[in-house]
């Protein structure tokens, strides 16, 4: 068997090699589809299926807490404490609380990313130090010893990667930390993190407001046998239990549960996940017109190659023993299109790369290296196997099936119109057509989407800014005026450099990947009418020049200024959603609103000002979320500082000048994310424009795939039509005659497959409702506008056959003789 | 002059009679093929007259100028030089559409490999020079019906041409020549695919049709065949050497 099986082999490599232009046009296009399907793979791969540096991670999830039902918080002591006493899905639980760090006294002061942990967080996530120990039980209480873990990467920075680090102290925040151990490589959960300290909290010596507070990350390992949606459920119950106990705090509150992997990717919404899907959609989409297109081609040349199989069937070789010649030659035709497909990918995967779409932060060494491992390569070699036999199985079973040899072996190679094998041929175009149709729908749904995403309008003018954050030391700047007298000497300085139109201070500039700060609302003489209802907005304070500098526009009163300081009246600027919200079909001016926090009160607050809808949030991009901005100097708080600076020219320059202002306020103050308002906007839509980029580029290689395939159907009719268009020439047929024989036949092959396209895409296309925005999943300008593109395209592919059936020349009729 | 003229002369020149115009005129027709800057002359100095009602053959060996003649008398091919005048009109300088036009009105095709189209039915084979006419449906079926039960194969009307003998396919090839009434039927070979039998059948058949009023010109190289005709024309290196009258 295995002769016969190397005697096959060796036929089919003399076969492929005796057509090179065959070879090399079926072998271009299997590269580009295998290649495509291996390429988006890598990235499903590195995304969503390779092992993290994280045990069992298929166990670990991550707590959410979400506001009416939908927006993602994260969560506080007060959950963490109620699932360390009442969850029984849970092996352990850990938490976290991002924090930086000032880290003086190695060079530059610098801003380091940091975390509070508690002792259980490390072994919640299965990590150990890799040099040294974690935190004991002791340290992790309050009043513990001052100790750290430091990042492999820290590690390799600061100490040379040198084993004396454990030991050694760090001075951060002006307090002396002993480094007990040293992470390993690539680990810096939660949020790049590149220090940990103990958390040392006792739960319940804190008070109920700030136990209630956000901004804790708790990750838990799932009990053996206990699902995600058994702990969800578990978990929802006990936010409902909280939810009496603590009405006052979190009525209209719940929590959700997702998988630590997809919280890592960014992915509260689970869009990348989905986009993915839609991805591997589209590529095996691509593969099979592909595999349409060389089976097409296997088809024409089996039918060329009539006689030779006849006689092959004369001298006695059955039907499975032709097939399998055929598929062999198929297989190894696939094997060098799957050769071609991954230098292909392996040319691809760092594009990829580079329009990365996740919207994390951590394990990025991870998430961001889309090599092609042996996942990928055992992935590329079944598609490429599959692809083999998907191609070939058609054409070896029709080509070796004939049931009558003599006929084959009379006719031989004898053009015939009607030829066995031609109506597979058309079957497949149609079929290619129709995938086409479907895979140009579903990309021009996403381009079409990403392009009103683009188009939103995000309330501030982006260009020309520069931004970056100010983290004030707690010990240096302890009281509020201090903070206020550092900002406002940074602005002016700042102001004044050349090249500077104007400048300001917000706590979070819009649209970052930071943590965020909400504030729940209250309006004067108008309770919520719904008790289950949140209303919060996004909480800003801003300096006077703020709202100028980032160029807002004003709907009615005025902006903050010089004279909204400490002391004055609290005023606020809000929003257009806001004010909706707050006084629907009323003027906002004059009125008050204030911000509510159990256990503290707020001042009530007098809106002078409405401005144009503002994107603040970046995961509520989608929507218009209320807005206020309130003067920085009014308010008592310890946020970062960002500052942000309108320039007349490239933004990017003036960094070195800015840094210098700052310092000369402050030596020893540190600046981190320093980057144009511009660069910052292009990290908000990254799983939108992955899938954009990625599903056009698809869209098209599919719709110039289907119209080679078009293209090759037609100039193959054509030639074995080339005695009958020279009869009907001699017969009377004019040019339209024949225009209309050969286009027609292209235009209703197009038709068909367009029309079943369609009734594909509109099927298909409800699954990518969740990913679109502002499209709808049957918009009917893409529906025709791409069918009247496919048809057009189609025409065209038809254009060249038809004009050489045009220069038949009737003679042929004669010649035939 | 345009075909419709050409068309529009018709009835006239029929009138004539047999002492009139011919049908067809070839006047100094030469037809030269450049190939690699070498000149072959295919035809040379061609003089032929096609009266209405004629059945003239046209007889030589291979090579001789037979097909290329016949090429030409069909409006499938120009000649370089000389003049070609059908029912006294010239036509050697037509465009594509007023050849074609021409080609589907006065001239009936019968090949020697039949050119059916696989396809198509045996009706609709017999149909497509009258579609391109754009003649209506129920006048191309009258014209179709009669010239298939002139040749005897009404009954396999609804067949595929590869459900037929060669002599039935053949048949239906002559169907097709006659079903839009031509002027002139031309034969290129119509036996050289056929048995003998098959082929004296066939032969009976333009016998019959020239006995019911038909011009024909058949190209031949079987002098058997080629003495079924009225008149035989025979070529050699490009040129007539003997037109006689047949016995």
């Amino acid at each position: 068997m295995f002769g016969g099986l190397w005697q096959d082999v060796r036929y089919g490599a003399r076969i492929l090699l005796k057509s090179p232009a065959y070879t090399a046009i079926a072998v271009a296009v299997l590269a580009l589809s295998i290649g495509a399907n291996t390429a988006v793979f890598s990235a499903v791969n590195t995304l969503l299926l390779r092992p993290l540096p994280l045990k069992d991670l298929d166990r670990l999830v991550l707590n959410q807490v979400l506001r009416e039902g939908f927006d993602p918080y994260e969560s506080s002591l007060l959950e963490l404490q109620a699932f360390q006493q009442r969850s029984h899905s849970f092996v352990s639980i850990g938490a976290a609380r991002q924090r930086s760090f000032n880290l003086i006294g190695r060079g530059e002061p610098e801003r380091i990313r940091g975390a509070s942990i508690a002792a259980d967080y490390l072994t919640t996530l299965g990590v150990k130090p890799i040099l040294g120990r974690s935190f004991s039980g002791q340290e992790d209480q309050p009043g513990g010893a001052a100790v750290a873990l430091i990042s492999y990467s820290f590690w390799q920075k600061h100490f040379g990667g040198n084993a004396s680090a454990v030991g050694e102290t760090l001075n951060l925040e002006r307090r002396s930390y002993t480094i007990v151990g040293v992470m390993p490589q690539g680990f810096d959960l939660p949020a790049a993190a590149d220090i940990w300290v103990p958390l040392q909290v006792n739960i319940d010596s804190v008070p109920l407001n700030e136990r209630a507070a956000f901004g804790y990350e708790i990750v838990a390992r799932l009990r053996p046998g206990i699902s995600l949606e058994q702990a969800d459920a578990e978990s929802k119950s006990i936010a409902r239990q909280l939810e009496q106990e603590f009405p006052q705090l979190r009525r209209g509150w719940t929590v959700t549960l997702i998988w630590l992997r997809q919280a890592l990717l960014g992915d509260y919404a689970g869009r990348v996940n989905k986009a993915l899907v839609a991805l591997m959609g589209g590529v095996g989409f691509l593969l099979l017109i592909c595999c349409a297109n060389v089976a097409n081609l296997q088809l024409a040349r089996g039918i060329g190659r009539t006689r030779e199989l006849a006689l092959r069937r004369a001298l006695g070789a059955s039907r499975s023993r032709l097939v399998r010649q055929l598929l062999t030659e198929s297989t190894l035709l696939a094997l060098l299109g799957g050769i071609g497909g991954l230098l292909l990918a392996h040319w691809i995967v760092p594009l990829l790369a580079a329009i990365n779409p996740i919207q994390g932060i951590s394990l990025a060494d991870y998430f961001r290296n889309f090599n092609i491992d042996g996942r990928v390569l055992i992935f590329a070699l079944c598609v490429t196997l599959a692809t083999g036999i998907l191609f070939g199985l058609v054409p070896a079973l029709k080509s070796a099936g004939e049931r009558e040899v003599m006929p084959s072996l009379r006719q031989g190679d004898q053009h015939s119109a009607s030829a066995p094998g031609h109506g597979w041929l058309n079957i497949l175009i149609v079929a290619e057509i129709a995938v086409a149709m479907t895979l140009l729908v579903g990309g021009a749904l996403f381009v079409r989407s990403f392009n009103r995403l683009q188009h939103v309008d995000l309330g501030f003018r982006p260009d020309r800014l520069l931004t970056l954050k100010m983290i004030l030391q707690e010990s240096k700047y302890s009281e509020h005026r201090q903070r206020v007298a550092f900002v406002d000497q940074v602005v002016e300085r700042v102001k004044n450099l050349p090249g500077v139109l104007s400048a300001g201070t917000t706590t979070n500039i819009p649209l970052e990947r930071e943590i965020t700060y909400d504030a729940v609302f209250s309006v004067e003489g108008r309770p919520p009418p719904n008790p289950k209802d949140v209303p919060i907005t996004a909480n800003r304070l801003v300096s006077p020049d703020y709202l100028k500098t980032v160029g807002v526009t004003l709907i009615k009163g005025r902006l903050i200024n010089e004279t909204d300081r400490a002391g004055r009246p609290p005023i606020v600027v809000i929003s257009e959603e806001l004010a909706r919200q707050a006084w629907p079909g009323k003027d906002p001016l004059g009125k008050r609103i204030k911000r509510v926090r159990p256990g503290q009160d707020f001042p009530w607050m007098t809106v002078i000002g409405v401005i144009k809808d503002v994107k603040e949030d970046l995961f509520n991009y989608r929507i218009n979320r209320p807005v206020w901005y309130v003067p920085y100097a009014q308010v008592e708080n310890n946020f970062p500082v960002n500052l942000v600076v309108r320039t007349s020219g490239d933004p990017a320059s003036l960094t070195t000048a800015i840094r210098e202002a700052i310092h000369a306020v402050d030596p020893d103050q540190s600046i981190s994310n320093v980057m144009t308002m511009n660069e910052n906007l292009a990290r908000v839509l990254v799983t939108e424009r992955f899938s954009a980029i990625l599903m056009s580029v698809l869209a098209a290689s599919g719709l110039l795939l289907a119209a080679l395939g078009l293209y090759g159907v037609m100039a193959y009719s054509v030639s074995r039509r080339t005695t009958e268009i020279g009869v009907r020439v001699a017969l009377g047929a004019r040019r339209l005659h024949v225009l209309r024989l050969i286009l027609g036949q292209g235009a209703k092959l197009t038709l068909l497959g367009t029309a079943i396209g369609l009734a594909a895409a509109w099927g298909l296309t409800r699954l990518l409702v969740s990913l679109l925005f502002e499209v709808n999943a049957s918009d009917p300008v893409t529906f025709v506008s791409i069918s009247l593109l496919l048809i057009s395209v189609g025409l065209i592919a038809c254009f060249l056959p038809t004009r050489r059936a045009l220069s038949v020349d009737p003679m042929i009729a004669l010649r035939a003789e | 002059m345009n075909s419709t003229e050409l068309i529009a002369t018709e009835q006239t020149n029929a009138s004539n009679g047999n002492g009139a115009a011919p049908l067809i005129r070839l006047s100094g027709v030469t037809k030269v093929f450049l190939t690699d800057e070498v000149e072959t002359h295919a035809l040379s100095g061609i003089h032929l007259d096609i009266r209405e009602g004629e059945y003239v053959s046209i007889a030589g060996p291979s090579g001789c100028g037979k097909t290329t003649l016949l090429s030409i008398l069909g409006l499938l091919d120009t000649p370089s030089g000389g003049s070609y005048a059908l029912k006294g009109n010239e036509v050697a300088n037509l465009s594509f559409a007023e050849r074609a036009r021409v080609r589907n009105r006065e001239i009936g095709f019968i090949f020697q490999s039949f050119n059916l189209i696989g396809d198509l039915s045996v009706f609709e084979n017999v149909e497509l020079p009258l579609t391109y006419r754009g003649m209506s449906a129920s006048d191309r079926k009258a014209l179709v019906t009669e010239a298939l039960e002139r040749v005897g194969m009404a009954h396999r009307a609804k067949h595929l041409p590869s459900q037929l003998s060669g002599g039935q396919q053949q048949r239906v090839a002559v169907a097709r020549a006659l079903a839009g009434r031509p002027a002139i039927l031309l034969a290129d070979e119509p036996t050289g695919n056929l048995d003998s039998r098959n082929g004296e059948a066939v032969m009976n058949l333009l016998g019959e049709l020239h006995q019911g009023g038909a011009t024909i010109c058949m190209v031949t190289h079987d002098e058997r065949f080629a003495q079924h005709a009225d008149r035989t024309v025979h070529l050699f290196d490009g040129r007539i050497v003997e037109d006689r009258m047949a016995a």
